[in-house]
Order: C-alpha cells, then sequence, then structure tokens
C-alpha cells in the first residue's frame, strides 16, 4: 500500500492573517513538503498542473525534478497531468527525462482538466476533452513503447519516423494512473490499458466514488488484465489533524470557511458528512482512511491533500508529522484481512521484473528445444 | 406502475405552488388510472433541499439528499414542474435545481410546466420562461400548461377545467414516452468504440 500527498499547487491568502504568500515562497514550501514527505516515509508525492492563477505549478517536471534531485526514496508523481491540453510528444519527452533523473521513481496520473480558457489557450476546445483524453494518451502510450512511431490523428499533426528521445529507462514507460471524478469513459480508459484509476475522492460522496471505483473495475476484469479486485485503484482524501479534535476543527474551520474549492458553501460539519474529509483527532483520521476500503475494496495508492487553502507552511509540515506518527498504524491496517493475491501498485522495479519475467516465459520453450537436442 | 413526480418551488408547505402541484399529480393520476395504469405520485419540495441546492452550485457536492431527489426524477415517467413566479420569472430555487440536475436526466421526458402569481398578468411565464428551459434541456414538454393566479383558488370552474384539460394532455404524453429510467452516469461505451470514435 502507497501512502502519499498530493497538491494542486494553489497560492492563497492565509484567512486567519490576511497574508499571501508569493509564488515563489510556494514553490520553495512544496519542495520542503516533498522533502518531509520522504522524511517521514510516505511513498509518494503528486503536484498538479494548471495554467492560471492562483496555482504555480504550470512546469510539473521542473519541480519534480528539482525535488528528485533532493530526494532519494519517494515516488514523484502527478495529480494530474493535463493529457488534453499537452502536446503527448512533450509529455513522453518531458517524463522520460523526469524517469532517468529521478532513476524510475516516477509515475503519472492523467486528467483533463476543467478549467474553460485554458483549452483555447493551448489551441484546444473543452467540448473535445474526452476525446483528447483518448487519442493523445492512446499516442503517448505508443511513444513510450515502440522505438520508431508513425501516427495520425485528429488533434496533432501526423507523426512519421518519430523516435522518442530519450526512450524511457530500461525501456519501460512509467506507470499510468488515470484520474477522473465522473466520467465513466476515463475509468473505461484505465480499464482497458491495465492502468491505475485514481478517484480524486474529495468532492464527492462515498456512494459515488463507490461507483466510479465499481465500474472501473468490472471493465479491468472485462477487458482480460485479471479478476476486478486486482486492478489498481488509488483514492484521494483530506483531513487536518491535531491531537484534541475540537482544535482541529477550530482552527481548521476558518481555512475551510473561505476555501477557494468549497468555501462559502456548506458548513464544516455537513462538508464532512458528505465527503472523507476529516477533521478531528489522529484517531479518527485513522478509523476513517481505514473505511474507505470498506466502499472501493483493498487497494493501492492513498494520497491526501494536506497543504491548501492558505494554511502556513508550519502547520502543514505538523499535519505530516502527525502523519508520520500515525503512519505504522495506517499501514498496518491496511495491510488487516488484505488477501495475499491483491497486487501492490506497480513501481519501475516491478514494471522492469514483469517485463524481464513475461520475456524469460517467451524464452522458455525455445531453451527446453535446445537441451532436447543436445541430449 | 407510472410513477409521477411533482416538482414545487414554493418556500411554503401550504404555497399555492404545492397546491397546485398536488391538484395536477391528482388529475393526471386520475386520467392515467382512467386508462387503467398504476399510478404512484411522488413530491419533491424545493425548499427541502435548498442549502443541499446552493451548496451543490458552490462546491459540486452533491449531498445524499440531493443524491435521492436526482434519483426520483430519474424514476419519474413525467415530471410536473411548478414555480411560483417572482419578479417576472420561475424562481432561482427552481432554476437551480433544473442545474444542478444536469442536462441528461430531463432528456425525453414528459413535463407538464405549471405557475402561480399574483395576477393573471404573469400568464405567460410559462411561454417565455419555462419553455425554453424544458427546451433546452431536451423534456418532452405537454401541449397544456396551467397557470394560476391568486383569484383563481376562489373563482368557479375556470381553474378546474384547466387542470382537467392539463392533466388529459399529460396523461396522452406519459403513455407515449416512456423515458429512460437508467443512470447514464455509470454507462460504459466500449473503449475500442471510443478509441474509433
Amino acid at each position: 500500500m502507497q501512502i502519499g500527498l498530493f497538491s494542486v499547487g494553489d497560492v492563497t491568502t492565509d484567512p486567519t492573517t490576511g497574508r499571501t504568500p508569493s509564488e515563489h515562497e510556494r514553490i520553495k514550501a512544496a519542495v520542503a513538503i516533498a522533502r518531509k514527505a520522504e522524511e517521514i516515509g510516505l511513498d509518494v508525492f503528486a503536484i498538479g498542473e494548471h495554467h492560471n492563477p492562483p496555482f504555480h505549478p504550470s512546469s510539473p517536471t521542473t519541480l519534480l525534478g528539482y525535488i528528485a534531485a533532493q530526494t532519494s526514496t519517494i515516488t514523484l508523481s502527478t495529480a494530474t497531468t493535463l493529457i488534453t491540453t499537452n502536446d503527448p510528444v512533450k509529455l513522453a519527452e518531458d517524463y522520460s527525462v523526469l524517469q532517468h533523473l529521478a532513476d524510475g521513481r516516477v509515475d503519472l496520473m492523467l486528467g483533463r482538466g476543467n478549467t474553460g480558457p485554458v483549452y483555447p489557450w493551448f489551441g484546444k476546445d473543452i467540448r473535445d476533452g474526452i476525446d483528447l483524453a483518448i487519442e493523445n494518451y492512446a499516442l503517448l502510450r505508443r511513444l513510450w513503447r515502440e522505438e520508431v512511431v508513425d501516427w495520425e490523428g485528429k488533434f496533432r499533426t501526423p507523426l512519421h519516423g518519430f523516435t522518442l528521445a530519450p526512450q524511457p529507462l530500461d525501456g519501460v514507460a512509467p506507470f499510468v494512473w488515470h484520474g477522473s471524478i465522473r466520467s465513466p469513459q476515463i475509468a473505461e480508459q484505465a480499464a482497458y490499458y491495465g492502468d491505475g484509476f485514481f478517484h480524486n475522492n474529495i468532492f464527492w460522496n462515498m456512494g459515488h466514488t463507490k461507483q466510479m471505483v465499481s465500474l472501473y473495475r468490472r471493465r479491468f476484469e472485462f477487458h482480460g488484465h485479471g479478476p476486478a479486485d486486482t486492478a489498481i485503484v488509488g483514492l484521494g482524501g483530506q483531513f487536518f489533524a491535531r491531537k484534541n479534535s475540537q482544535d482541529a476543527i477550530n482552527e481548521f474551520r476558518p481555512y475551510f470557511d473561505v476555501a477557494p474549492v468549497y468555501g462559502h458553501g456548506p458548513s464544516l460539519e455537513e462538508f464532512m458528512a458528505e465527503t472523507p474529509l476529516t477533521v478531528g483527532s489522529p484517531q479518527q483520521v485513522l478509523e476513517r482512511t481505514l473505511s474507505f476500503r470498506e466502499h472501493v475494496g483493498h487497494y493501492q495508492r492513498q494520497l491526501f491533500l494536506l497543504d491548501h487553502a492558505g494554511l502556513p507552511l508550519k502547520t502543514v509540515l505538523e499535519q505530516l508529522d502527525i502523519l508520520g506518527e500515525l503512519l505504522p498504524e495506517l499501514r498496518k491496517g491496511f495491510a488487516e484481512g488484505r488477501p495475499a493475491h491483491i497486487p501492490d501498485a506497480p513501481t519501475h522495479a516491478s514494471l522492469v521484473a514483469a517485463r524481464d519475467a513475461a520475456a524469460n516465459a517467451a524464452a522458455e520453450p525455445e531453451l527446453v528445444g535446445a537441451s532436447e537436442a543436445g541430449r | 406502475m407510472t410513477e409521477l413526480l411533482v416538482v414545487s418551488a414554493g418556500t411554503d408547505p401550504n404555497s399555492s405552488s404545492r397546491l397546485l402541484g398536488t391538484r395536477l399529480g391528482e388529475a393526471t393520476s386520475m386520467a392515467l388510472a382512467a386508462e387503467g395504469e398504476l399510478v404512484s405520485v411522488q413530491h419533491l419540495e424545493l425548499r427541502t433541499i435548498a442549502s443541499d441546492l446552493t451548496n451543490h452550485l458552490i462546491t459540486g457536492v452533491a449531498s445524499a439528499k440531493l443524491d435521492e431527489a436526482f434519483a426520483q426524477v430519474r424514476a419519474a415517467d413525467g415530471v410536473i414542474a411548478v414555480s411560483p413566479v417572482y419578479n417576472g420569472s420561475y424562481t432561482g430555487l427552481f432554476k437551480l435545481f433544473f442545474d444542478a440536475l444536469g442536462r441528461d436526466l430531463m432528456r425525453g421526458r414528459p413535463v407538464l410546466p405549471a405557475a402561480t402569481g399574483g395576477t393573471a398578468r404573469h400568464s405567460l411565464v410559462i411561454e417565455y420562461a419555462m419553455v425554453p428551459l424544458f427546451y433546452y434541456l431536451r423534456a418532452l414538454l405537454s401541449s397544456v400548461p396551467v397557470f394560476a393566479a391568486t383569484a383563481d383558488w376562489g373563482a368557479s370552474a375556470g381553474l378546474d377545467d384547466r387542470i382537467e384539460q392539463a392533466a388529459a394532455a399529460f396523461t396522452r404524453l406519459v403513455r407515449a414516452a416512456h423515458p429512460t429510467k437508467s443512470d447514464p452516469s455509470f454507462e460504459v461505451t466500449d473503449f475500442s468504440q471510443l478509441l474509433g470514435g
């Protein structure tokens, strides 16, 4: 089970002080948070991609490349990489380079992006969102898997005799997750390729998340990648914890009430009841998080949103300390009752091993034949 | 079983919109029963989900109550939609609901629009405000809507006749339509078809 962080990279005024951090501070904070995440033993750090203020991560591979140099074990990922408005050729190039620099500690989560004007700014139309995600990813996969690519599609200039440089590390593409909150086509896409499916699990009730994940699981099996319970599922989630649950609520409420994404709407209590947000004691966070399995089955990756809504860096790092203390219990809880056949999320090492095992298995009949001939 | 859903945007449990909705629901279910149909009538009062609707507007999070309301629409063979007239149009609450519902749930679903107002000067609100909304949602509009002014509730026969006529027209539409009741949000299109698209 992988446990980690995901962040959208928002630059938001701290409502309790009225102070707005600079973009520079927030970019440096992302690095500090990623380093801290590794220090406390988390498995994944993922950053979003945005092309409009108040967000800073317009160039995720630059940020993740820098973080890769400052860390040594944590997997670097995205939440999400825009598969619609980015050129798949440039994505293949950027993430190949990142994969080499990070010695394989890289995977990606693809998403469509829901900021309308970003599409026309990059010459696209939001109404083509699903079609773009499908075509661009089909090309991205080929660029990472075939040495010479000849390709023609609807949205991009054709490629003839194109070879990706650099080729992915060890000839193995980074693992890909597909993130979607409510598009069955994206769950179907993830299932078709046997890729991971990630539900952000922040803006909807658990019942909805459950339906999307079960759709993905069913189709994963349908497309022949194995039993539904072996599909690769990731969930988001968010919490704010203090030793005393009332302290957590009192401290987080002013941030919640005016948060850019859900502020000015439901009360904190309503939002906690309707979505997986937990504000309370570490024990409450532990119990709530471990309850997600009851809805989606045993899964592979749990990412938390902790760095957002104007929370100061100091507070976010304190939240990470709390998460660090909780981590052994979380891992123990996730392992409890987990059948042996439930796979872990693929890593670069496991993908290389699987590729080599498949190659050996294919070569074996020949070896048998050769030894028989030698008799 | 033919299921009718009365959606009313009155802000009082005894509002005239709720009353008109009840009358239209009864008249339609009697007309359907006369054709041999088994009928059930559900009522959805939007005032009971008003804060869920504003929360959904701001956050995109649909509460359990809102999901239940959407499910009621999905299960309906016909929707009777009633709004009071505020400042010359349907109320904000009425619009909030149909905005939250999204485009798919009303598609191909019979709808009988109705409105209530202070005076008959607002009678055309259905034609100039409600009809375009339901056309946009691709609902099947019944040809005889009902507007009730305050004075109608004390007048002889007129409103009753209009309710009867509206129920008769709506009954014909409901019997013919058979809108989809499955949840399109979790339907799968096979990927080979998506790739080919």
